[in-house]
């Protein structure tokens, strides 16, 4: 039986590679996501080592806010270095700052990242932290003039020693002389981030950080280990402040990065998976047409004398040999993969430092378990049908392809999969209770099964539909196509399944992406009385509140507001603030109360927004206790209750208190309003002359702010396009093989046709015709499916501020003449193969 | 036997002779292995005559048959067909050719499985692009009997039914010959006879040329004249022949 099934392998090469190659795709995905996230690890470990070398010890302030803008800590004050100076085991102790500096190129412009910070700090002067940055040229810079500058943004923007340049900061921007090019080890740059370099007391005045400290590191005099010495220095300095040793510090900044790298993990291996998936129907049909096709071979072993348990068991080693071999070529594809994200990410700007691809054990079991699976499981509802075959299909003349089935029972499955599917969304979606995104992605698993279940009894009036126009104007050939795809409904339902569930998602993310477009157009149009809104480096994190002076004091302009954002605590849970003045941000973005009124914030205090104050039962007057990065847990209290506009956060806290209880002080956004008959062209000139002195404001009018807003949310589409393509891909793969196995059963009716007269043309033709109606029925599917997604996923997220649902018609008519299209190309090799059929053997083979 | 290649070679009876091959091989595979599937055949159909073309397993008469319809290439030779000299001809003015002058019924598989009987009758015309003129379609219709079967599926024709199908589908374009690869050779006897009759009338009533090939003297006796080959020659012919005189002279001829 087994040199049975190799010999059947052996027989069915072509389409077998055809098949594989779904499973390719979908392993090399996986395999190159976890070879790519492993590698960024490890590279992080060795560059995080790299940068805490030589610090024993490392002490920082304890209360700590992560969350969007990252990790919030109060600085320390500078007498706290002597006092650990004096600890006895203490060879040296240094403080050190960082924050927002930001490089201005030769050509005038910020110079930016792909999202990676863009910071300032201190350089140490203690031998033994020198380690830590390797100066390639130059000398350590000194004095309030000198700068030292990473060795990737020098060697970008062509900084060279000596040279002058001008640097962003929160405050005024400033003038230096580039005194030295730094590396870290091997690597030009900290993952993408650029690095302005100075001495400590430069350092402080120009990251806002006057007379105080970020971390103070030390070095452990001989003798004394760095455990014993972080236990001794805690003690001394007592529960406000975390005292680590460097070992630790490097392995906090590492647990940092792979929960970075863990979402990137996640994210990636979701499409991954969803290549798989897509990838399984193919295995389903692959199976299916190859098995039909051998009806009678399977027959004749049962005549003579094979069990079906043996039919079956050679059918499931055939496609464990596939889903082997596939996973074997899928892990080395992964590899490359893995190569091509990379130069992706550095596209990006994310510089990785070139080391060794990481590919662990662990990648390989989980890749190759994984191909394993999926073709396997994917194989026995074929296989078992298989077996089913009555030992008297070969005897009989004609072969029967297809076995009846029930159209009620197939309507039943089908409906009760997809109704499944979609309780398990709907409930992931609104009802929020155990893990949403698992209930949401196996919601969407199921239903595209149950529609997939469904499809086949849709096929032939649909098909007839799409069909309609070849038949009507692509002559004989386009006839014949229509009736070729509706001859078996259930294999090109099945064909149709893996482009639906692509273009499904595709179509779905389109039209997330257009709501969130039209949500903040509306947003704007709705809640936002300015004239001009002002935004700081894209990715960075805000900038200088000296622009809104400036602004302020410009004669055409009546007024102009800040927004900064901060995080607290509340109840031991971060939560998101927006600091404003009041009565500013009153002139210039509407927020409706519902009771008091937020003038009343003058003196200090916060705001709340109804339905957050509704869910704790708090009232104008009431007090809250938050805690503040600096300062602590502070009772502030509910001045005012306002309606959601969508654009203040859940609490407004009043400028006068954000001032007190944050370090950075940064506007995120700025809103101007100008005075009443004051042109468009003089205001606008008002504002670009305030904010002349910081390249890095971008001042941006109602229209082009919207324009802003939608090409980033354009930039993550294209991602997910891309990320997409994938499933696409292996769907197109999908429609090539049905085709290509469909030809070679169909072979005596392509001889015949050839010899009553049609041309190969014709008949490449009517290939193609009938790809084409397969694709777009896939498509027209997908596009059915993305639609309700998308309404549904919008419906959920009312509350989070997508309220607009749009359908972006012109978008999703572009994927129906992409599929058209892509069932073209899809039926070239199959066509070709038709229109090579020698006629004779084809109409005298038995 | 001499005089029918004296009749070809000459060419004054090109207007009569709606097939001719002259001096036709066919040689599969090269050098040791080379099989001579033809050897110098030279043989013609007159306009409005049924030939049929006998002789044993091997003897070339169903590669005969394909080089005619311009399925097969010859490997030396010349074949007109009405005009047209095949041998150097594309595949597609081939392909032309045989949508314009040729009719097919072969043993088997002669019908698409997706088209009703209508539709596989009017194959050729769609394929060219080209609607049936209704009278001629009319006629042949009723000369094959399948007025009240046009709308049905193959599958739910009986193997009689189905060739009678296929042979409606090579008369309606009027072809200047029709070619039947073994017609009856999966039917039955009444359904033979009747696929045998309908073949005859279609010579008779509507001048249709018909080449076949068969194995079956009794269908032979349904012919003008008889063929026969044997080790790719041509060995003999008759003309009104019977079954028993066929019988009889294959019984020679295999002696």
């Amino acid at each position: 039986m087994w040199k049975l099934t190799l010999k059947g392998l052996l027989s069915h090469k072509l389409r077998l590679m055809l098949t594989a190659l779904a499973i390719v795709l979908g392993v090399g995905f996986v395999t190159g996501t976890y070879v790519l996230t492993d590698t960024i690890n490890k590279t992080f470990d060795e560059l995080f080592t790299q940068v805490t070398k030589g610090v024993d010890v490392a002490v920082r302030t304890k209360a700590s806010f992560t969350g969007q803008a990252g990790e919030q800590r109060a600085p320390m004050p500078a007498p706290l270095r002597d006092r650990i100076a004096g600890i006895p085991g203490v060879k040296a102790a240094e403080g050190s700052v960082s924050g927002y500096a930001q490089f201005v190129g030769k050509d005038g412009k910020p110079v930016t990242t792909g999202g990676a910070p863009t910071f300032g700090t201190s350089l140490g002067t203690v031998p033994e932290f020198q380690a830590a940055g390797t100066i390639r040229a130059g000398h350590r810079p000194s004095g309030p003039g000198e700068v030292a500058v990473d060795a990737r943004t020098a060697e970008r923007e062509g900084f060279r020693i000596g040279d002058r340049v001008t640097i962003l900061f929160q405050g005024r921007p400033g003038e230096f002389t580039v005194g030295a090019i730094i590396g870290y080890g091997k690597a030009d740059n900290l993952a993408g981030a650029t690095m302005a370099g100075f001495d400590l007391a430069t350092a402080q005045k120009v990251l806002n950080r006057p007379g105080v400290y970020d971390e103070i590191d030390v070095v452990a005099a001989p003798g004394i280990s760095d455990q014993a010495l972080r236990d001794r220095v805690q003690a001394a300095v007592g529960g406000t402040y975390q005292v680590l040793t460097g070992e630790q510090l490097a392995e906090e900044y590492s647990t940092l990065i792979a929960q970075f790298t863990k979402f990137i993990n996640y994210a990636l291996l979701a499409f991954a998976f969803t290549a798989l998936f897509v990838g399984s129907f193919i295995i389903v049909n692959t199976f299916s047409i190859i098995l039909a096709q051998r009806t009678r071979e399977l027959a004749l072993l049962r005549c003579l004398g094979a069990s079906r348990r043996q039919l079956l068991a050679s059918v499931l080693g055939e496609a464990s040999i596939v889903g082997l071999l596939a996973s074997v070529v899928g892990l080395g594809v992964g590899v490359l993969i893995a190569v091509a994200l990379n130069a992706a990410f550095t596209a990006l700007g994310v510089d990785l430092p070139s080391t060794t691809l990481e590919v662990r054990p662990r990648t390989i079991l989980v890749s190759l378990l994984l191909g394993l699976v999926v073709t396997v499981a994917a194989s026995v509802l074929p296989a078992v049908r298989a077996t089913r075959v009555p030992p008297m299909a070969a005897l009989q003349q004609h072969i029967v392809t297809a076995l009846p089935h029930s159209v009620r029972r197939r309507a039943l499955a089908g409906g009760l999969i997809t109704v499944t599917g979609v309780a398990l969304l709907l409930n992931g979606l609104f009802a929020g209770q155990g893990d949403r995104l698992l209930n949401v992605s196996v919601g969407a698993l199921v239903v595209f099964l149950g529609i997939a279940v469904l499809s086949p009894l849709i096929v032939r009036p649909l098909a007839r539909l799409l069909g309609w126009p070849f038949a009507r104007w692509a002559g004989e050939p386009g006839k014949l196509a229509r009736q070729n795809a509706m001859r078996s409904p259930r294999r090109t339902a099945s064909t149709a399944a893996a482009l639906m569930i692509g273009l499904a998602l595709v179509s779905f993310v389109a039209i997330f992406a257009s709501s969130i477009k039209a949500s903040v157009n509306s947003t704007l149009d709705e809640s936002v009385s300015a004239d001009y809104i002002l935004t700081g480096p894209s990715g960075g994190l805000g900038f200088s509140p000296e622009v809104v002076k400036r602004l302020a004091a410009q004669p055409e302009i009546e007024s102009a507001s800040g927004l900064r954002l901060g995080m607290f605590k509340l109840d031991g849970r971060t939560q998101q603030l927006a600091g404003v003045d009041p009565i500013a941000y009153g002139r210039t973005v509407r927020t409706e109360t519902t009771s008091g009124d937020l003038a009343d914030m003058v003196g200090g205090d916060i705001a709340v927004r109804e339905n957050t104050a509704e869910e704790h039962g708090w009232k104008v007057g009431d007090t809250v206790a938050m805690e503040f990065p600096v300062g602590g847990v502070q009772r502030k209290q509910i001045k005012a209750i306002f309606k959601d506009n969508r654009l203040n956060n859940a609490y407004l806290l009043a400028m006068t208190d954000y001032t007190r209880h944050y370090t950075d002080q940064l506007d995120f956004l700025a809103f101007v309003k100008a005075k009443e008959g004051v042109t468009a062209a003089a205001s606008r000139a008002a504002v670009e002359r305030a904010v002349r002195d910081f390249p890095v404001v971008q001042v941006k009018d109602q229209a082009e702010y919207k324009q802003d807003q939608a090409r980033q949310v354009d930039q993550i589409l294209a991602l997910f396009y891309v990320l997409l393509v994938l499933a696409v891909v292996i769907a197109f793969i999908g429609i090539v093989n049905t085709l290509a196995l469909s030809v070679l059963e169909r072979i005596r009716e392509l001889g015949l046709l050839r010899a009553v007269g049609m041309t190969r043309g014709q008949l490449r033709a009517m290939v193609r015709w009938e790809a084409v109606i397969i694709a777009v029925f896939g498509a027209v599917l997908g596009l059915a499916v993305g639609v309700v997604f998308g309404w549904t996923l919008v419906r959920a997220l009312h509350e989070q501020g997508i309220t607009e649902f749009a359908v972006p018609m012109g978008t999703l008519f572009g994927f129906l003449v992409a599929a058209a299209l892509a069932g073209v190309l899809a039926a070239v090799f199959p066509g070709r193969r038709a229109a090579r059929i020698d006629i004779l053997r084809a109409i005298t083979t038995e | 036997m001499s005089d029918i290649g004296e009749r070809v070679r000459g060419g004054e009876a090109r207007d009569v002779l709606a097939v001719r091959a002259v001096g036709v091989s066919k040689v599969y595979g090269h050098g040791d292995n080379a099989v001579r599937a033809l050897d110098d055949v030279t043989v013609g159909f007159a306009s409005g005559q049924f030939t049929a073309v006998m002789g044993p397993s091997g003897s070339g008469k169903s590669t005969l048959l394909h080089c005619l319809a311009g399925l097969d290439r010859m490997t030396s030779g010349q074949i007109w067909i009405a005009d047209t000299e095949l041998s150097g001809l594309s595949d597609r003015r081939l392909t032309l050719l045989r949508r314009e002058r040729v009719g097919f019924v072969f043993q088997a598989f002669n019908l698409i499985p997706t088209l009703t009987a209508a539709e596989n009758v009017e194959l050729p015309l769609a394929i060219a692009g080209r609607r049936p003129e209704r009278a001629w379609y009319d006629r042949v219709i009723d000369a094959v009997g399948l007025r009240g079967r046009l709308g049905h599926r193959p599958a739910q024709l009986s193997g009689g039914e189905q060739q009678r199908v296929a042979g409606a589908r090579a008369l309606v374009s009027r072809p200047t010959i029709i070619f039947a690869d073994e017609p009856t050779g999966n039917l039955d006897s009444r359904s033979s006879a009747e696929m045998l009759r309908f073949m005859r009338r279609s010579v008779d009533e509507f001048g249709q040329t018909i080449v076949m090939v068969t194995h079956d003297p009794s269908a032979a006796a349904f012919s003008d004249r008889v063929l026969f080959l044997a080790d790719g020659r041509v060995v003999d012919e008759m003309a009104d022949p019977t079954a028993e005189k066929v019988l009889d002279l294959m019984k020679r001829l295999g002696g």
